[in-house]
């Protein structure tokens, strides 16, 4: 029987991030009702055991150690897969719910709960707006629970999202709304340090998990539909002080001073390759968005993955998946690395891409060059048709849309079958044009996007808004695809996939169902229904003490379009070997 | 996708017909189907209105003095160097992985901008030149046809007269892709949280387009091998052809301002036009052709074999 573990009565945390609003400004969103100062509330915190963790734990991350989920892709390489092998296909349906976490919180709910091994293991897991909990992750039971104060004025795209933790030594990192990350001491909820890494006044924001690499924390940044310059940067772990900071718009790869507000934001979590010492960063749109006229030239760095050093951020190489982009095809799902892989009659180390240009790049990992790139993965309609805006009535349905194709969500790997598992998307949009004749005081950017369903539904569409997908990275071959129908929900397909060591894909879908997939074949061998769209990116996990395999996944609606239902439930399912 | 023939946009009846109708030409020459730029010249109207020549004489008092002559010259002469291995790079095919031959083309190219840039070339033209009306893109495709000179320097480098014509009635007929490059100066503020102070004025637009995408060619191509076909590298070369033959008509128009001043005040507004119009359509042309590969325009995929 599950249990269903309430916040306490008594949470001022959780209190103070209810009450935030967020209200729809004219650029956006912002927030309101925000408490003066952040807010630590503890409770049982001496169940945390104290045991650092060091880099050597970070590396056995989900694969080495089944016992641990240590960061927002798993592993470094962000394949989101366990080593865990308890629950198989042949035994998935015996996957019962555990506990529920109510968080207290309803908002946005797309984190990963990273879990620190131990007796017990501790989870610790974030939502919007910025507030984190630690948990008792064998029972469900809240240990501490925290909420960032983040200033009046943000200015925020698309919700007010957080998805993850970092962990090293005895402190958790988390991004905040206003372009920073805080610490806190993970043993007690307080906080130790905060570094803002861009001015939220001008419309950076931080969402992303930040990762804990070598000594250093690195980050990104967000606020490319506000004209600002996007960046990686690496904080020291203990101080918050900058180590370094790469600039993702160099002024050389820009005409006169566009570079300046470039974009080209890396708002989701960067890779990283121990082995090399590589970081593989997702890289969004340029700016301005649509009117490509004022940023000339190929607007290197955007859209694709740029590869750094991880010692002091030199570029390695870029691929870019759209240069001089007009549609909004970021290029911002995490990126995961594969090393030793058969091509060719070759081994080579890989670095996969999803993009919302609906392909899969597959790149070599020491030198960007394109090795394969996958057949179509949702449908291709009326693609890169409607610049330069000469259509005669100046409007054209187009798949993939501006959301993608595959935005933000994670992909997945797994080992066991070499394939590569994907959440996208399949509605269509409209991008429509107005005359570009200028008038004095008038937007020459005059024209807007429509979204799903208030559009001209192309034709060829086949109806279906978002599918969970497979392919084979060498091959670029589409293995199994599992279509989600307009006549199953209005709302669209957020969140990341994980993969098990027995061959599963756990996926939450839109419709409240986490599903488990047959990993080589598509065919769903379980599904749960959670009563809110999943738009999280699950993590698991094994306990030798109670040898049981868990998955999480924290649950309700969020995101920029067609998000769906608020939630606030954290949901833990396990099953016994 | 533009259709091309050696390289080339090619062109047919409706493109010729609606070139005519542009620059005012509906009698005797457009009942023929066929035509090159030197069958119009003395066929076209002459500019009556003084216009141009009054946009190039403002222009020409901005700069005269401020030009370094003997910099443009070398810059000019190297670029025309560079513009006749536009062949050489088609038959190289793929760029190794280490290759620097497209940056090697924009070297000049650059040279050139930087010099104009420091000196305010680019505000000034910006300044005296209207934005690409139709009005406008038709007087300065009869003032172009109508000058030798222009479309002769570039015959030089080894553009023939079909290729010439080809690429202009290429660019006339895209008067509403030319018209989305709107001019800085008419760039509202507040827009998207885009400042115009940040934009570069448009002829420098053009041109920093060019020379940046030419730059990215070596390493773009290389990486994405896999999906190149030989017409994806013949359009790669046409549109090269057609944003340097705008690069030259700007970089010539300048090198005259600075040193010998042959050009008249119509023709060099003329040369500037034109040469930012075809290195606005060529740079889009690149982008649409070689940039936006889509599963029909690919190479099929090997499946890891």
């Amino acid at each position: 029987m599950a249990t269903i573990q309430q916040a306490f009565d008594k949470d001022p945390a959780a209190e103070a991030a209810q009450n935030i609003e967020m209200v729809e400004v004219e650029d956006g969103y912002t927030l309101t009702n925000l408490p003066d100062e952040s807010i630590t509330a503890q409770f049982d915190v001496d169940q945390i055991p104290e045991r650092d963790v060091t880099q050597d734990d970070l590396d056995a991350s989900a694969v080495d150690n089944d016992e641990s989920w240590l960061m927002y892709g798993g592993n470094y390489q962000q394949q989101r897969h366990t080593s865990a092998d308890v629950i198989t296909p042949d035994n998935v349906e015996d996957l019962e719910l555990e506990y529920l976490v109510q968080s207290g919180v309803s908002s946005s709910m797309e984190g990963v709960p990273i879990v620190v091994p131990g007796d017990p293991p501790v989870m610790y897991q974030t939502n919007g707006p910025n507030h984190a909990k630690a948990i008792n992750a064998r029972t469900g039971e809240t240990l501490w629970s925290y909420t960032y104060a983040n200033p009046q004025g943000l200015l925020l795209c698309c919700d007010a999202n957080n998805r993850g933790f970092a962990v090293h030594g005895d402190k958790v990192y988390m991004t905040t709304l206003d372009s920073g990350v805080v610490a806190l001491n993970r043993y007690t909820g307080e906080e130790e340090w905060y570094t803002s890494t861009g001015d939220h006044e001008i419309g950076y924001s931080a969402t992303w998990a930040p990762v804990a690499y070598d000594g250093q924390i690195i980050t990104g940044s967000a606020g490319g539909e506000y004209g600002v310059s996007g960046f990686v940067a690496a904080l020291d772990p203990e101080s918050g002080d900058e180590i370094w900071r790469t600039n993702t718009t160099p002024a050389e790869e820009w005409a006169g001073d566009s570079h300046e507000h470039g974009a080209g934001t890396v708002w989701m979590t960067p890779t990283i390759d121990p082995d090399s010492g590589m970081i593989h960063a997702p890289v969004g749109n340029p700016g301005p968005d649509f009117d490509g006229t004022v940023r000339p030239g190929p607007n290197r760095y955007t859209i694709g993955t740029l590869t750094l050093d991880a010692n002091d951020g030199s570029i390695q190489w870029h691929y870019g998946e759209s240069p001089h982009d007009v549609w909004d095809y970021d290029s911002s799902a995490t990126k995961v690395r594969v090393n030793d892989v058969d091509i060719n009659g070759e081994t080579r180390d890989i670095v996969v891409s999803p993009g919302k240009t609906a392909w899969v790049y597959t790149m070599d990992a020491e030198t960007g060059q394109l090795l394969e790139r996958s057949e179509e993965t949702t449908q291709h309609i009326n693609m890169w048709k409607m610049v330069p805006h000469v259509d005669e009535d100046r409007r054209v349905a187009f798949v993939p849309g501006a959301h993608g194709g595959n935005d933000w969500q994670p992909p997945s790997y797994n080992p066991e079958t070499g394939l590569m598992y994907f959440k996208q998307n399949n509605a269509p949009h409209e991008i429509f044009w107005e005359e570009a004749q200028y008038e004095a005081g008038q937007t020459y950017w005059g024209g807007g996007l429509n979204d799903w369903p208030d559009v001209d539904e192309p034709a060829g569409w086949n109806g279906n808004l978002s599918a969970v997908l497979a392919v084979d990275p060498v091959t670029g071959e589409r293995v199994w695809r599992d279509w989600i129908s307009q006549d199953d929900t209005s709302d669209y397909l957020w969140g990341g996939s994980i993969t098990t060591g027995s061959g599963l894909t756990f996926a939450g879908l839109q419709t409240g169902h986490l599903v488990a997939y047959d990993g080589e074949n598509g065919d769903r061998l379980w599904e749960f229904q959670l009563g809110a769209p999943i738009c999280s990116s699950l993590s698991s996990w094994y306990d030798p003490s109670e040898g049981k395999q868990y998955v999480a996944a924290q649950v309700g609606g969020s995101g920029w379009l067609h998000g769906g239902r608020r939630g606030s439930t954290i949901a833990v399912f396990g099953l016994e070997e | 996708m533009s259709q091309y023939v050696n390289g080339m946009p090619q062109i047919d009846q409706e493109d010729r017909r609606q070139f005519l109708k542009v620059v005012g030409l509906t009698g005797a020459v457009a009942a023929g189907s066929e035509f090159t730029l030197s069958d119009l010249r003395g066929e076209v109207e002459g500019e009556t209105a003084g216009e141009l020549a009054a946009m190039g004489e403002a222009i020409r008092s901005d700069l005269v003095g401020s030009l370094d002559a003997a910099l443009l010259g070398n810059e000019l002469a190297a670029l025309e160097g560079e513009i006749e291995r536009l062949p050489e790079l088609r038959a190289m095919g793929v760029p190794a992985q280490d290759s620097t031959e497209y940056q090697q083309l924009a070297e000049p190219g650059w040279a050139i901008h930087e010099h104009l840039v420091e000196v305010g070339f680019f505000e000034s033209v910006e300044e005296h030149l209207p934005e690409f009306t139709p009005e406008h893109i038709a007087s300065t495709a009869r003032e172009f046809i109508n000058t030798a000179t222009l479309a002769s320097a570039l015959g030089e480098l080894g553009y023939s007269e079909t290729e010439l014509t080809s690429t202009v009635v290429n660019v006339v007929n895209n008067k509403e892709r030319l018209a989305m490059w709107v001019p800085t100066k008419n760039i509202p503020a507040g827009v998207e949280g885009f400042d115009p102070a940040n934009i570069a004025p448009l002829h420098q637009r053009a041109a920093a387009g060019v020379l940046l995408w030419t730059d990215y060619l070596d390493t773009y191509l290389w990486q994405n091998e896999v999906l190149l076909t030989d017409t994806i590298l013949d359009n790669n070369y046409g549109d090269l052809k057609q944003m340097y033959a705008g690069l030259h008509l700007l970089a010539n128009a300048a090198e005259d301002l600075a040193g010998s001043q042959e050009l008249s005040d119509a023709q060099l507004t003329a040369a500037l036009s034109a040469g930012a119009a075809m290195m606005i359509v060529g740079q889009e042309d690149l982008t649409n052709d070689v940039m936006r590969i889509t599963d029909e325009m690919r190479a099929p995929r090997t499946g890891g074999a």
